[in-house]
């Protein structure tokens, strides 16, 4: 199956906004929209993601559009960078696929108050320690291991739950997306497979694109925002991208299983199996809902003992406590999740599911669900890029409760596959590249570090661009790598 | 017969037998390939019987390799070859591999899960064919 163009519409309804009109393909509920500029929408025309926006726009009960961030990429039934918001006064419905195999795949910032100078001369040894600390690559379990009844806790209650076992502190809690803690987790709609998959693996980065990078804040676009953050030009961050790993992938797995029969069940016609979805108010749906709340709690337990790894690994290497070195954390955030949140539609507030599958919550500031420290300059948006070029802060804006049902992209987007990224890098040593890049990588496989090299990835600055322009979110501060661990 | 081909964030897999029984075998030998890089050191000395119900051949397919995927995570067993029988909404697969051992194995991918999205088995003429999408 070769990679195909997209040959359908693309209607230019802004300077960054395109439009699929819904009379496109006979089923499509919405329009679906994509934010992107020029450039980017040229290379978005190069595969099908485009077809899958249209295609999510067959769910019953979607809202106001389908739409994409401008990182937007090929996914599987979804796109990459995919937003749909449904309602279920309206027979809405909950998609799995929507959310993706990694639930609540998502990415932390930590601040630490070492500038680089003082790291430069260490960076070697820290990298060699948190290569040495924070398992990751494929098949390695980690430090924590939990009963089948502890996890069921920690499924059921999220990151408070590290709290009561020292792993975690309020102002953690505090700095995590809904406080790290989806109220609808039910731990008895996961499986038996899926606790099996996650005993030993919370507080584990996995592989793929997962990372853990130590960035310098390279430059501030917004210094009162910044400051709010607590972060300055030179200053030395760590930056955790993991999800719900073994645990979530089964949950959405089983979810799937599940479906196979209920689209037709219920009358759903659908034009990709991956697709598979499920009335929210059905037994199958609400099932799926407790699953994959609990996975999100998961996830953020995950990134949480990933942190603490980080902290242990720094206190080692510079011999202070985590308090003297203020290892705080600045803000987790969830990109492949569903929620449930209010929203106004035609003049009236609704209460919509909110899938983001590779999107990024981006709330303005006085947002009810922006944590009160951050409530004037509005929630904090981490946008990966690759371990070249930057990584990106924002801040959320009121045009992405106007356009997006408060949303933002979640990174570069990837532009080559796996295979062709490996072929791009024969004969090169990318460790040695990103070295002279002043990059130092510890990775546990060449075919890692190959398929994940910067010229995979679109330009993240590209896509931060188009969400600042677009008033989606904005710029506060640039991150550059300057170590990063990967499986 | 197997052949990888790209799929943007993930990896896809084409699979040819000359039979069903073949087809399947094959595909859990392009499954293997991906989570283990030097697929020829892992010993077929431990035999494991999997037993998947289903009646039709693109979910039994998806099971089946879904199967051999949670094997090797939870107890980082590898199949390095299968034999395959089917029977009226069921099939049967005698796996034999060993446990991952680091010192020899090279692992792979860190495979998330087998997708929906394109899976496809179909006859053409005296051929099996499929194709499935892993999520890495």
């Amino acid at each position: 199956m070769a990679k195909q163009t997209y040959a359908g519409p693309l209607e230019q309804v802004s300077p960054y906004c395109w439009r699929i009109p819904k009379s496109y393909k006979p089923g499509m509920r919405v329009d679906g929209l994509i934010y992107a500029d020029e450039r980017l929408i040229a290379q978005i025309r190069h595969d099908q993601a485009p077809e899958q926006v249209a295609n999510v726009a067959f769910l019953p009960g979607i809202q106001y559009a389908s739409l994409a961030m401008p990182d937007i990429h090929w996914g599987y039934g979804f796109c990459i960078g995919g937003v749909c918001a449904t309602d279920p006064a309206e027979g809405g419905v909950i998609s799995p696929g929507g959310v993706g195999y990694d639930i609540n795949c998502g990415v932390r910032l930590m601040r630490t108050n070492l500038f680089f100078p003082e790291v430069q001369p260490v960076l070697r040894e820290l990298m060699d320690t948190l290569f040495a600390r924070v398992p990751a690559g494929v098949g390695r379990g980690g430090k924590y291991k939990f009963q089948r009844q502890e996890i069921r806790r920690l499924l059921a209650e999220g990151v408070p739950y590290l709290l009561g076992r020292q792993l975690a502190t309020a102002a953690d809690i505090e700095h995590t997306e809904a406080g790290g803690h989806l109220a609808g987790a039910d731990p008895d709609c996961v499986s038996d497979r899926a606790l099996e998959r996650g005993l030993d693996q919370c507080g584990t980065l996995g592989s793929g694109n997962h990372f853990l990078e130590v960035q310098v804040v390279d430059a501030i676009f917004d210094p009162v925002a910044a400051e709010v953050m607590g972060l300055q030009e030179g200053q030395v961050c760590v930056m955790i991208h993991s999800g719900s790993r073994g645990l979530g992938y089964q949950v959405c797995d089983d979810a799937l299983k599940q479906f196979r029969g209920v689209p037709a069940r219920y009358g759903i016609a659908l034009p990709d199996r991956q697709l598979a979805c499920a009335p929210i108010d059905s037994p199958e749906g609400r099932s799926y809902l407790g699953a994959m709340c609990a996975a999100a709690n998961f996830a953020w337990c995950n990134r949480q003992l990933l942190m603490t790894l980080a902290r242990e690994s720094f206190e080692t290497v510079f011999g202070r406590s985590r308090e003297e070195l203020r290892l705080s954390l600045v803000y987790d955030v969830a990109h492949n999740i569903a929620k449930l949140e209010q929203h106004a539609l035609g003049g009236r507030p609704r209460r919509l599911w909110v899938h983001r599958k590779g999107a990024t919550r981006a709330f303005p500031p006085r947002h009810p669900e922006v944590p009160s420290m951050y409530q004037a300059i509005g929630q904090p948006v981490l946008i990966p890029g690759d371990m070249g070029r930057a990584s990106w802060v924002l801040v959320g804006r009121q045009g992405s409760m106007e356009q997006t049902f408060g949303t933002a992209c979640h990174g570069a987007g990837r532009m080559m596959s796996r295979t062709a990224a490996v072929q791009h890098a024969q004969g090169r040593r990318i460790d040695r590249e990103l070295a002279a890049r002043g990059v130092i990588a510890r990775a546990h496989s060449w075919r890692g570090l190959a398929e994940e090299q910067p010229d995979a990835y679109k330009d993240v600055n590209l896509v931060v661009d188009v969400v600042h322009q677009a008033n989606l979110a904005a710029k506060v501060a640039r991150m550059r790598p300057i170590g990063v661990v990967k499986g | 017969m197997f052949e990888l081909f790209g799929h943007t964030a993930d990896l896809g897999v084409r699979v040819t037998g000359a039979s069903r029984e073949e087809l399947f075998a094959e595909a859990a030998r392009g499954l293997a390939t991906l989570l283990v890089a030097n697929l020829e050191t892992v010993r077929p000395v431990e035999t494991r019987t999997l037993r998947i119900a289903g009646e039709q051949d693109d979910y039994l397919l998806l099971d089946w390799l879904q199967e051999l995927l949670y094997l090797f995570e939870t107890e980082h067993w590898l199949c390095r070859e299968s034999q395959i029988r089917f029977a009226p909404g069921e099939m049967t697969a005698e796996c034999r591999g060993e446990p991952l051992d680091e010192q020899r194995h090279c692992l792979g991918y860190e495979v998330k899960a087998i997708t929906y999205h394109q899976l496809a088995v179909r006859q053409v003429r005296d051929l099996w064919k499929a194709e499935f999408i892993v999520d890495i």
